[in-house]
């Protein structure tokens, strides 16, 4: 008994090391900060405050802004992504020629450093250089872009651009090893290429759907670059994002151990996103 | 002792080794400042390496240039110099700071960063070695950037390069136009209107949320005759003056900017006048010659440029100071260099390469005047750096610009009014300040 024991905590150790060093300090130093007042540039010991800096941010308007902001990105950004990415999916799947190079090209995006992507859009959007406004002009169409009430659209509209190869690349795998029984048996009762679609094929995919809308919803909350790149959280607070309102109160602005605590709460909301989901991906996967 | 109870207690001692060695991260970086022996002659056969952070920007190639010609003063001081975007910048320092082992010897400080970093115990004073320099003429700086390194009464720069602002406009659309450089508020909004056209934009404007736009309505608060703070460093964002400015910004921006330019910057802007599609901005004084550069961005215009300071007469000031880093390895050495650079002598050519003044004599110099860049242009610079002012005061500088900032944008995008926008800039002010 005692010796399978120590077998099992021997296979374990590996993982247990790596995780407890690669995840486990950063996390409980960071719990640490966030439980401090330390600044970026104090150099004694910081001060043990408790939960002030959580009570101050729960109940910042700011941090609020920057979250609500960030749902909306996250929403309008993967909901077009998974609607395009699907309609492409579904039309590559049918592709006959030319398949490969197809598909090294729509992916071609995401090769990119967001950072890279955000600074050529600042100027592709720009309203004198921009190739983009300058083609909507022609036909008589004048947009601020990265003006009041359209700049965040925008933002998501640039990830959407870069991300939804991702989201193809997935829901492209996940259509193929979709087994052709069904579908076919479908076509021999007579059912539609929608109803096969809506009745067959979506639900043999949720799996997959499940995971890649939860994989980019994670990668989308990260936002930070294209803000930085182009708007810095402007106009007003309209498109400051949590990533980038962490940053500002963390690096900018040396509040560490207030950054800290801004960055636990979004890890309790994400957290609690992601069991949910993981839960009703389990309920939904076939017994 | 039972297998559980040992579990239980290896446990509680792995917890309390993590949290001691957790805690014992935070703040325990930095090394005691090395003895400064606070030299202002630095002997000519000083050894040593000097590592400099620096921005990657013209004027630093400027400096890179002319460490050829340090080395045959002091031969024996090797100068290394890294040049980072500014953006990255101030992260490297704050780490180099707080590391046991030093990044850099010498180092340039942003006029925002100057407070904290005194405060942080981070800069050496050097008020020793300023004054027993010998032919160092510090009173011959320009006023405003010597204030900007002093902190509390002591010095903790010499200044490297002005970022002074002023009215850059074509001369010849004034001409045609038959307009006079502004003196006014008024006048300046009634001229860039009156300079619009439906190809062209009377004033390229730079409202971008945070620093961009804080910076250039700074220059409108000052032309209205308000300030930012008062005598004893209160906030001074919610006056009558105050909205007067901002009602004029906001009033050029609607009419005579660009369309669609609502989050431009500084890039955004120079293009825009460079390529003829706007006839002003509001700019760093230094980017005169680039505009006037027949090689430069603006192709046949160049050569159709002006620089006049502001309505009023009174800017807004950014600088570049070289400082000593307290954990500095190399400190002699590194003084050897600030102070050789920043010397009359070596400022003259500096400036005729192009680097921005900061010594009141190097613009009455003949060598300076006869350089190319045009007597008027340096005699706008002494204009322009005789009466300019910072952004911030005191601690919490880089907030602080970007609180006002945040609240001018809302204003400037219609989700604040100019009076609600400029109060709650005042809190935010007064609240950093606290």
């Amino acid at each position: 008994m005692t010796s399978t024991m120590s077998f099992r905590w021997a296979m374990l150790a590996p993982v247990l090391t790596i995780t407890g060093v690669a995840v486990g300090f950063p996390l409980g130093y960071a719990l640490y900060l966030s439980l401090t007042d330390y600044r970026l540039t104090s150099r004694g010991a910081p001060n043990f405050i408790g939960l002030e800096n959580y009570l101050f941010v729960l109940t910042d308007p700011r941090m609020w802004n920057a979250f609500s902001n960030t749902l909306a990105y996250v929403i309008v950004a993967v909901a077009l992504q998974t609607v395009l990415g699907l309609t492409i999916a579904l039309a590559l799947q049918k592709q006959k020629w030319i398949r490969d190079l197809t598909r090294a090209m729509l992916l071609a995006p995401m090769f990119i450093t967001p950072i890279a992507v955000g600074l050529t859009f600042r100027f592709l959007l720009n309203d004198q250089l921009g190739a983009i406004p300058a083609a909507l002009r022609s036909i008589g169409i004048s947009i601020d872009f990265f003006g009041p009430g359209n700049a965040l659209m925008t933002l998501a509209l640039i990830d959407v651009w870069q991300w939804t190869p991702f989201m193809v690349l997935l829901l492209l795998a996940g259509l193929e090893s979709i087994p052709r029984q069904p579908i076919e048996a479908a076509k021999v009762d007579g059912a539609s290429a929608w109803y096969t679609f809506r009745r067959v094929v979506l639900p043999l995919l949720t799996p997959v759907l499940t995971v890649a809308v939860l994989l980019r919803s994670l990668d989308a909350l990260k936002v930070f670059e294209y803000v930085y790149a182009t708007t810095r959280g402007g106009p007003g607070i309209e498109t400051e994002t949590i990533q980038y309102f962490t940053y500002q109160t963390g690096i900018q602005f040396f509040r560490l151990g207030e950054a800290s605590a801004v960055a636990f709460v979004l890890l309790a909301i994400v957290m609690t996103l992601i069991v949910i989901l993981f839960r009703r991906l389990q309920r939904s996967a076939p017994r | 002792m039972s297998t559980r109870r040992r579990g239980l207690l290896a446990s509680m001692g792995l917890a309390a080794a993590l949290a001691l060695t957790i805690s014992g991260c935070a703040g325990s970086g930095g090394v005691d400042a090395p003895d400064s022996s606070g030299l202002g002659d630095i002997p000519a056969d000083t050894e040593g390496t000097v590592r400099i952070l620096m921005e990657s920007v013209p004027d630093t190639d400027i400096v890179v240039d002319l460490v050829a010609s340090f080395n045959e003063t002091y031969p024996g001081i090797e100068v290394e110099i890294e040049t980072l975007a500014f953006d990255q910048m101030r992260d490297k320092l704050i780490a180099s700071f707080q590391s046991s082992e030093p990044a850099y010897d010498l180092i340039v400080v942003d006029n925002p960063w100057m407070d904290d970093f005194v405060d942080a115990g981070f800069l050496e004073p050097l008020d020793a070695r300023i004054d027993s320099t010998t032919d160092y003429q510090p009173e011959d700086f320009f006023q405003p950037l010597v204030d900007i390194t002093e902190v509390e009464g002591v010095r903790y720069g010499v200044p490297f390069y002005n970022y002074a602002l002023g009215y850059l406009y074509r001369t010849d659309l004034y001409d045609e136009a038959g307009m006079a450089v502004p003196n006014t508020l008024d006048e300046l909004v009634a001229n860039v209107q009156q300079l619009t056209t439906s190809d062209r934009a009377g004033i390229a404007m730079q409202p971008q949320r945070g620093y961009k736009i804080f910076e250039e309505w700074a220059n409108w608060l000052f032309a209205a005759g308000g300030s930012i703070y008062d005598e004893t460093g209160n906030p001074t964002l919610d006056t009558p003056e105050a909205a007067a400015a901002l009602d004029a910004y906001i009033e050029a921006f609607t009419t005579a900017a660009p369309a669609n330019s609502s989050n431009w910057a500084f890039d955004e802007a120079f293009r825009s006048v460079s390529s003829g599609q706007s006839a002003s901005m509001i700019s760093y004084n230094w980017n005169l010659p680039g505009l006037n550069d027949p090689d430069g961005a603006s192709g046949e215009l160049a050569g159709s440029f002006a620089l006049a300071p502001m309505p009023g007469g009174k800017q807004v000031l950014g600088s570049w100071s070289w400082a000593i880093p307290a954990n500095s390895a190399a400190s002699d050495a590194a003084w050897a260099f600030a102070a050789w650079i920043t010397s009359p002598a070596v400022d003259v050519e500096r400036v005729v390469a192009g680097g921005a003044a900061i010594r009141e004599s190097t613009l009455s110099n003949p060598t300076v005047l006869e350089s190319g860049f045009g007597e008027d242009y340096y005699a706008a610079i002494i204009a322009i750096l005789s009466d300019a002012a910072p952004l911030s005061q005191g601690l919490g500088g880089e907030e602080m610009i970007q609180a006002v900032g945040t609240e001018l944008s809302e204003a400037v995008a219609g989700t604040k009014t100019v009076e609600e926008a400029l109060a709650d800039a005042q809190a935010a002010v007064e609240r950093i300040q606290r």
